[in-house]
């Protein structure tokens, strides 16, 4: 998913798109965010400051700064919840654990190779399984019991899961058993930052309840969600970014906005 | 205009080009022996005529051919070195010298050695430590591998021609210490990408050549003014295994100028040097069991003793990188492993208990032993860089 | 054959009360023989954290003890074991001061005088010996496992060097235990274990020759659950003998009457290498399809049995016995060109000599000891022997990666490749 956030100095959101990725995602950071700036009614030179981040953000030809997503996902989810000190993106295609004080990474581990521990995990069995991936927290509300489920390997896990199907375990027992399996691998992760609350989880899995129970259940904590899961490395970048520029103008620096074009990646930017 | 063939340029040149100067060489009647790692000791190899030639994989090149012996989980880097001589990518070697230094090369030199036909082969063994026995040990190991030699060249392997190439190669490790004088500075005078060139060019090259190429490169570097690295804010040491590829390097030299390399392709085989004893031999086993930083090899704090304490352990096994770490001024370490590396992999808590208690940030980091593990490994890195920004 | 298995639990659970009581105590690898008569002779309670991880993960407590590994911060992909003890010896000295966790199962493991690592075979088995330092202030003693080339092993001189290394290393590590106990060995009692081991061993060699008759006499199951009392020396050494001896006789008495091991024996299969410890009851399910497992696993196997007689030093015997475990089969490797001549190798042998129709390979996630030979020695038998073979995965700590019924489910397709080389193996002029 590629997104844009556009906030004002004073921190307030202008204006969120989310749109999908896909293999044309060099070419698409152009187009995103030039809806952003539609729905904020702005034009790109009244941008002060650009940072990209995420594993496109190489590809993002008019970014003045590239961080990595692990700083900037601290920096937003400290923005909503002050006493952060694990925080846990689980995303389509991977998941990250940081270690937060005061806003800033000190520490960190990813999976960034493996299905298992992430959305793709929950969204290959749910097609296996016929169900909406969105669904899936509710059915798991249903569950009494948790079918047990490899959490080691995506492709075996859906044979497993087929079987315990055929023999006739319940469907929301097995979701359960799903989202235990995601909960303890991402646990796993985590596990060599030493784990301390106040926990946040964040990224498009954040939005299934029954992972967050799951999770509550292995980390014997609570895990709080923000609003809106999705957007928190867009929102740290977009603080990173006004802090960035407040830096440069304090030092008396102009920021370069007239030199920047809204047009897409090609291979010679 | 620089000249490309001198210096910094051609050691870049060597370096994409590794295999051009052993194939010219064999074309004109030379033998070329490889070795994939540097336990083993080359001054016997220089000492006959041989060319030795340091074999690495390519993580550009899929494995494919490897699987029909060696299973998916287990060290890609030898993984890659056995397809790559599978696909007979090294079809100029006469011959290779492997050592049992860890499991993954023990098992893959048998396979090497049965499915393909060098004309030359032999299998050293190491001992797991240091003690007086193993160290005679070792020097057994060399003996054999003296024999085999010179049954394979037909020649002798002299006192004196050994002492000659010793001496050829500590000059080597003398002049590889002097290059890495010039990383001392802020900025360094020269990059850690470059002096990766310059390393594996080395390690592609007679030793003489390989010399030459040295004094070009420090008179190049210590009369610089234009061309250096920029300054950056971290002073960086690499510990690894092996980092064999440049693209690697250039994502550490993003944020950070990588002022040391502790590992097979920077500092590790030039630590030390052969003390030139009446046997040459048994200083040549002495500094290969003493002076190789490997993790490989077991040392202890207090060894044999009854007693042992923690602090004193890893002093015994690190207190060298602590010198490092004060005399280039690093200030942040990166282990960085491929995924399976069973020997390194054990160290990374106790190691970086110690770079705690010297003082400096550290991180382990995996990666796979391929071109798609660089994007994940620019993450990590850079996140690792702003953590301690 | 049960009596032995009878003396081993005795013996295990002595040594837990020993253990409970104060007895000093050494962890030890797998040390094939080197360390172990050393051990033995001086009175010491041995702990072979291998085998407790495997307890630990057939009770189902190894989960817990992975976790605090992986919080330590050790890679995920060391050696499950491995990763399991440091966890429990990060629980027990950080947490509990020194005190076995309540919920160890089997009495846990004490916290050890010393700890006795080996290089033989695996990196891991020092490394993580080592990387205990950082729980516990206990010295470390590496056991030297050459490992040789197979035909370097044959320039001149190259195995009296190993023998040398082998016996002045045995007695550095003599002294060391004398200093650390404050005994003295007792080098009479020291000759006689020794001389008890070969034997032992020797007869259990033999046993397993007669595994070669068809039908097979014996199974697997009875290997795995006797091999302990050989292979770590378990219990009271005379004893174990007189069972071994027993053991041949009984088998000997079913080879002469053609009394096999399973009802009806359809297959004789080789196995290799780690076996599943908690699911042996899956040998018994393809024992019912006529499945009769007559010869396994190289690293478990008592050494051929060579002539020690004119070797007076006993710490030379233990070294060239010792030895003789992985260089054993050099002699014939060399002849057959397979430079693998340590855990690859010997398969051929076993399955030409045991005459078997197909090979059972079980590689293991987090153990790549006992796995990176494997696809290799696949290729070997069908190659050289025409015998096939069937992978099934597992992993030493996460047990439930081994699915019993998806390996029962290939054994139909596996029996038609076996009857199908059968007829491979008849043109090739081969015998079986």
């Amino acid at each position: 998913m590629t997104k844009v956030l556009l906030t004002d100095v004073d921190g307030k959101v202008l204006s969120v798109v989310k749109g999908p990725t896909g293999p044309e995602h060099r070419r698409l950071a152009n187009e995103v965010m030039q809806r952003a700036l539609e729905q904020a009614n702005l034009q790109l030179d009244l941008v002060s400051y650009v940072v990209a981040t995420g594993y496109g953000r190489l590809n993002v030809p008019f970014a003045d700064r590239r961080i990595t997503e692990l700083t900037c996902h601290a920096r937003g989810v400290y923005s909503l919840f002050p006493h952060v000190k694990t925080a846990i993106d689980i995303g389509g295609q991977d998941a990250k654990c940081m270690k937060v004080s005061h806003g800033r990474v000190v520490n960190f581990a990813m999976n960034d190779k493996c299905a298992a521990g992430t959305g793709r995990f929950l969204e290959v069995i749910a097609v296996a399984l016929g169900v909406k991936v969105e669904d899936m927290g509710d059915i798991s509300l249903r569950s009494r019991k948790k079918v047990h489920v490899s959490n080691l390997c995506t492709v075996f896990a859906r044979q497993e899961v087929v079987a315990r199907l055929s023999e006739g375990e319940k469907l929301e027992d097995i979701v359960a058993g799903l989202h235990d399996a995601v909960a303890s691998r991402v646990v796993g992760l985590a596990r060599t930052l030493r784990i301390e609350p106040d926990v946040v989880l964040t990224g498009g899995v954040a939005k299934n309840n029954g992972i967050v129970r799951a999770m509550q259940e292995h980390l014997r904590c609570e895990v709080l969600v923000p609003e809106d899961p999705l957007i928190t490395g867009a929102l740290g970048a977009a603080i990173l970014a006004k802090d960035l520029w407040q830096e440069s103008v304090a030092r008396g620096e102009r920021a370069p906005t007239e030199l920047r074009r809204l047009k897409k990646a090609t291979f010679f930017t | 205009m620089p000249n490309d063939s001198r210096g910094l340029a051609k050691a870049k040149q060597v370096y994409q080009e590794r295999s051009r100067r052993a194939r010219q060489l064999r074309a004109e009647g030379s033998r070329v022996i490889g070795y994939p790692c540097v336990y083993v000791p080359v001054e016997m190899l220089s000492a006959l005529g041989l060319v030795p030639y340091r074999t690495y994989g390519d993580i550009r090149e899929p494995v494919t051919e490897a699987d029909r012996a060696l299973p998916t989980s287990f060290c890609p880097f030898m993984r890659s070195c056995f397809d790559c001589a599978l696909k007979a990518k090294d079809d100029f070697l006469d011959g290779m010298v492997v050592a049992h230094s860890c499991d993954p090369q023990e098992k893959t030199a048998r396979l090497w050695e049965s499915y393909v036909g060098y004309p030359y082969f032999h299998f050293m063994d190491v001992p797991g430590t240091v003690r007086p026995e193993a160290v005679e040990y070792f020097g057994g190991q060399l003996s054999d591998l003296k024999a085999t030699l010179e049954a394979f060249t037909g020649q002798e392997l002299t006192v004196e021609r050994l002492r000659s190439a010793i001496q050829f190669h500590n000059e080597q490790r003398a002049l590889v210490k002097e290059l890495y004088e010039l990383t001392k500075p802020a900025p360094p005078l020269v990059s850690g990408t470059e002096m990766l060139q310059v390393v594996k060019a080395l390690m592609s090259l007679p030793v003489a050549e390989g010399n030459d190429l040295l004094k070009e490169v420090i008179g190049e570097v210590q009369g610089r003014t234009t061309g250096g690295p920029e300054l950056k804010p971290v002073r960086l040491l690499v510990w690894s295994s092996t980092l064999d590829d440049v693209a690697i390097m250039e994502i550490l030299e993003s944020g950070a100028n990588v002022v040391m390399d502790e590992g097979c392709g920077g500092m590790r085989a030039y630590r030390g040097e052969v003390k030139l004893t009446d046997e040459p031999m048994d200083g040549l086993a002495r500094h290969y069991m003493d002076d190789i930083t490997c993790a490989r090899t077991f040392r202890q704090g207090a060894d044999g003793e009854t007693t042992k304490e923690y602090s004193q352990d890893l002093e015994k096994r690190f207190g060298y990188l602590k010198d490092v770490v004060e005399e280039w001024s690093i200030n942040a370490a990166i282990l960085l492993l491929v995924r399976y590396c069973d020997p390194f992999a054990f160290e990374v808590p106790s190691l970086r208990d110690y770079f705690d208690a010297v003082g400096i940030p550290s991180i382990y980091i995996e990666y796979d032993y391929a071109e798609g593990a660089l994007a994940p490994l620019r993450t990590r890195v850079e996140a690792f860089f702003e953590t301690i920004g | 054959m049960y009596p032995l298995r009878a003396k081993v639990n005795e013996s295990y659970l002595k040594s837990v009360e020993a253990m409970r009581a104060g007895k000093p105590t050494v962890w030890a690898m797998l040390n094939w023989y080197y360390g172990d008569p050393i051990l033995k002779a001086m009175d010491l309670e041995v702990v072979y954290p291998e085998n407790y991880g495997a307890a630990l993960a057939a009770t189902g407590f190894a989960q817990p003890y992975l976790e605090y590994a992986d919080a330590d911060g050790f890679p995920t992909h060391l050696c499950g074991y491995s990763r399991a003890t440091l966890g429990y010896t990060s629980k027990m000295m950080r947490e509990l001061g020194g005190e076995i966790p309540a919920e160890a199962p089997l009495g846990g493991m004490p916290k050890p005088i010393f700890l006795m690592a080996s290089s033989a075979v695996c990196d891991a088995r020092y490394k993580w010996f080592q990387a205990l330092g950082r729980y516990m202030d206990v010295p470390v003693w590496t056991l030297e496992s050459p490992m040789p080339g197979v035909k370097e092993l044959f320039l001149e001189g190259a195995r009296e060097r190993m023998v040398e290394l082998g016996v002045r290393h045995l007695e550095h590590f003599v002294a060391f235990v004398e200093r650390i106990t404050g005994r003295k060995m007792d080098w009479d009692r020291l000759e006689e274990t020794v001389d008890l081991m070969i034997e032992v061993n020797r007869v259990w060699h033999e046993v397993n020759e007669l595994r070669k008759a068809r039908p097979c006499p014996m199974h697997s199951r009875d290997f795995w659950s006797a091999m302990p009392a050989a292979l770590f020396m378990m219990g009271d050494l005379r004893d174990s003998l007189r069972c071994f001896q027993d053991m041949y006789a009984e088998v000997k008495a079913r080879v002469d009457n053609g009394v096999g091991a399973i009802a009806d024996e359809k297959y004789r299969l080789v196995f290799a290498e780690l076996p599943p410890w908690h699911s042996l009851g899956f040998f018994d399910r393809l024992a019912e399809r006529g499945w009769n497992f007559v010869v396994e696993s190289f690293g478990y196997r008592p050494p051929i049995p060579l002539d020690l007689s004119g070797v007076g030093n006993t710490l030379e015997r233990i070294t060239r016995f010792g030895l003789q475990t992985f260089v054993g089969y050099y002699e014939d490797a060399r002849d057959e060109h397979v430079p693998a001549g340590a855990l690859a190798y010997p398969y051929l042998k076993y399955a030409g000599e045991w005459k078997c129709d197909g090979a059972l390979l079980h590689p293991l996630i987090s153990c790549r000891s006992a796995s990176t030979h494997l696809p290799y020695v696949a290729s070997l038998l069908r190659e050289r022997l025409k015998v096939p073979s069937l992978i099934m995965e597992g992993d030493i700590v996460d047990l439930r990666l081994f699915d019993p019924e998806d390996a029962l489910a290939r054994a139909e397709p596996f029996e038609e490749s076996m009857q199908h080389y059968r007829g491979v193996r008849r043109q090739e002029g081969l015998d079986w």
